[in-house]
């Protein structure tokens, strides 16, 4: 009895330590820039040749301290790290009408860019080459911005490191996967159960496949996918090597077996005695199979469905060869992407791993798992069709 | 009088064995006809194959034939679906499809193809009147038939059979499960029934079809061993062994 349960501590002792390394390392990351933000960092080169009004900008009475503001241009900065620890410049104010919100793009003629909260300073040159460098701190941006006019040359940063491309990659992979596994696993899953022959030989052999199907790893219907859906996707789209189609295809696979067991299960529990009072009012068998027969293994179906989502949103190896592992902001969907997990594979394989990212994500991942789980109890619990239970 | 189901020389198998031995007999238009005897003796599996339910069973296999007023049943080009559409059944559980009281009932009629609301309102109020269930569930239509309790159940299922308008009823045991309250409810409700459609009722209980039927079979052992009128049946029963049946000395 003692060791038993010594072993049951030490088996939960094993997952707290995972939750708590997670946790820990990633929780700080977690901000709605991180999750809504480019991934990827984005360089402005403006400047600003018109000379300035009068405008004097008031400082805002909500902003803090810590702030150094210049009323010349209606600008905010405050002393900042980065990821490597070297000190910056962030741009955390922007007054509505300053000028700094219309700069010219160096890069394309007439183009407008506006400087936005979250920039970072990396280099101004003033009207009479007075230079402003990313490390001089916030007080002297502030005074260098004060004292000038015009701006000859700015070079700010966006800061990066958000995974809404790789959300954005997931929430479509799982939309495309459902849309094609859903039908096809039920439709499959009610004929072998409603339609075929009770002791078929083929689908007998069939079940055996999908059962079988089911236990594969998941890196062999990457290779699969590398195979198949790249050059099939290719060819039919514009696509060139791993996209979101061959993703979903491949993705499609690996649920179909999953969605039809649930849905057979969920058929199989539907009381005989639906059938035949159906069968008996004069409805031919499609339309009891659909209106009485279906509709009550609905739930099943739906949980089988959730399992799936589940499924999706964890696979990596299979997704590494079907949609690539090259992290974008602008989600394409004959292009390569990541899906999170495979967001968590790339910035854990660069040649400094991002370990506070990569945990960051996990929680993501996690919790969206949870809720999922969570979800198919309430299900399971609100929609018991077991007569006996009635 | 109409004759509604004509058998004639009925075998019945499942699989090797015989569930129903030589049967011949006439079922009469707006009758009600009980078929009783002890369990096994093949009363149900009669019952079905005036629907023919028992195509849905693996291993049954029959002979001789069925007319339904004049048109063999088990013809080949007989269509099975018409048939069931105008010859209702009540199961002996009340089984009503996990929808509401009002998609119960429609289910049939919109199986036909019928559309229109206007008309299925009427169709479901019809029916619900006719099996008395209608003032009890009149507010909550929309609920799922689930929550009605056994006997208003089974009062159901009859409302969705006659939202069909069937020529006959067949009922399987139909109060085997309910308490004698609901059972005299569905008692009445077949008296009534009685005006406008033929009913065939299966049932245990040789008290009830002393009550309710004008006819009644006595099966055994796969056999019809007798077929009278009820009252005749009851009280100068001809053969020894349904002497023996209702006078309680087995079954």
């Amino acid at each position: 009895m003692l060791g038993i349960s010594m072993i049951s501590l030490v088996g939960v002792l094993i997952l707290v330590l995972i939750f708590g390394f997670v946790f820990s390392k990633g929780a700080a990351v977690i901000s709605w820039d991180f999750l809504w933000g480019d991934y990827h960092e984005t360089v402005y080169d403006t400047y600003y040749d018109e000379g300035l009004d009068d405008t004097v900008f008031s400082r805002p009475e909500d902003l803090d301290d810590t702030i150094w503001f210049s009323s010349v241009w209606g600008v905010g900065f405050t002393d900042s790290v980065d990821e490597a620890g070297n000190a910056i410049i962030l741009i955390v104010y922007v007054h509505q009408n300053s000028p700094l919100s219309s700069l010219l793009d160096k890069n394309e003629e007439g183009n407008f860019i506006a400087i936005s909260n979250g920039q970072i300073v990396n280099k101004v040159i003033f009207g009479d080459n007075i230079i402003l460098y990313g490390s001089d701190g916030a007080k002297r941006a502030a005074f260098l911005f004060d004292q000038a006019t015009i701006i000859k040359d700015m070079i700010t940063v966006t800061s990066g490191g958000g995974i809404r491309g790789s959300i954005i990659t997931t929430f479509l992979l799982v939309i495309m996967t459902l849309a094609l596994a859903v039908p096809f696993g039920v439709f499959t899953a009610v004929y072998m159960h409603e339609f075929a022959p009770k002791k078929s030989k083929i689908v007998k052999l069939l079940r055996r496949l999908i059962e079988m199907l089911s236990g594969m790893p998941s890196i062999i219907f990457g290779l699969m996918g590398a195979a198949v859906f790249i050059p099939f996707t290719s060819a039919i789209t514009s696509a060139d090597g791993g996209n979101l189609f061959s993703g979903a295809l491949t993705m499609t696979a690996i649920v179909l077996p999953l969605i039809i067991a649930a849905t057979e299960e969920a058929l199989s529990v539907v009381p005989d005695d639906f059938r035949q009072a159906s069968l008996a009012l004069g409805a031919n068998k499609t339309q009891t199979t659909f209106k009485v027969v279906l509709r009550s293994s609905i739930p099943g179906i739906l949980t089988g469905t959730l399992l799936a989502v589940g499924r999706i949103i964890g696979e990596s190896a299979a997704l590494i060869y079907a949609i690539g592992t090259a992290i974008k902001d602008k989600i394409i969907l004959t292009e390569r992407s990541t899906s999170l997990a495979v967001h968590i594979w790339s910035v854990m394989s660069q040649e400094v791993p991002n370990f506070e990212m990569a945990s960051a994500i996990s929680i993501i991942i996690l919790l969206v798992v949870l809720i999922l789980s969570l979800l198919v109890k309430l299900i399971a619990k609100k929609f018991v069709i077991d007569p006996s239970l009635r | 009088m109409l004759n509604v189901f004509e058998i004639k020389s009925l075998n019945l198998y499942y699989h090797e064995k015989q569930a129903l031995k030589n049967i011949d007999m006439i079922i009469h238009k707006h009758e009600v006809t009980a078929f009783i005897g002890p369990s096994g003796c093949g009363k149900s599996t009669l019952l079905r194959s005036f629907n023919r339910m028992n195509d849905l069973i693996d291993g049954c296999r029959m002979e001789g034939n069925i007319y339904y007023v004049g048109n063999d049943i088990y013809a080949k080009d007989f269509n099975v679906i018409d048939l069931r559409a105008i010859i209702g059944m009540v199961f002996q559980k009340a089984n009503p499809f996990p929808m509401s009281i009002f998609d119960n009932v429609a289910y049939g009629p919109r199986c036909q193809g019928v559309k229109d609301k206007k008309i299925l309102n009427n169709i479901v109020r019809q029916a619900l009147e006719d099996s008395a269930l209608y003032d009890e569930v009149k507010d909550r239509l929309r609920e799922p038939a689930i929550c009605l309790s056994g006997g208003q159940q089974q009062r159901l299922c009859i409302a969705r059979a006659i939202a069909m308008s069937p020529e006959v009823l067949l009922m399987d045991e139909p109060t085997s499960a309910l308490d004698p309250i609901a059972t005299a409810k569905i008692e009445d409700l077949i008296a009534k029934l009685k005006e406008k459609y033929t009913i065939v009722i299966v049932t245990h209980n040789m008290q009830q079809a002393a009550r309710i039927s004008d006819k009644t079979a006595f099966f055994l052992l796969g056999e019809l061993i007798e077929y009278n009128e009820t009252e005749a049946l009851f009280t100068h029963p001809k053969n020894p062994k349904t002497e023996d049946y209702i006078t309680g000395r087995f079954g």
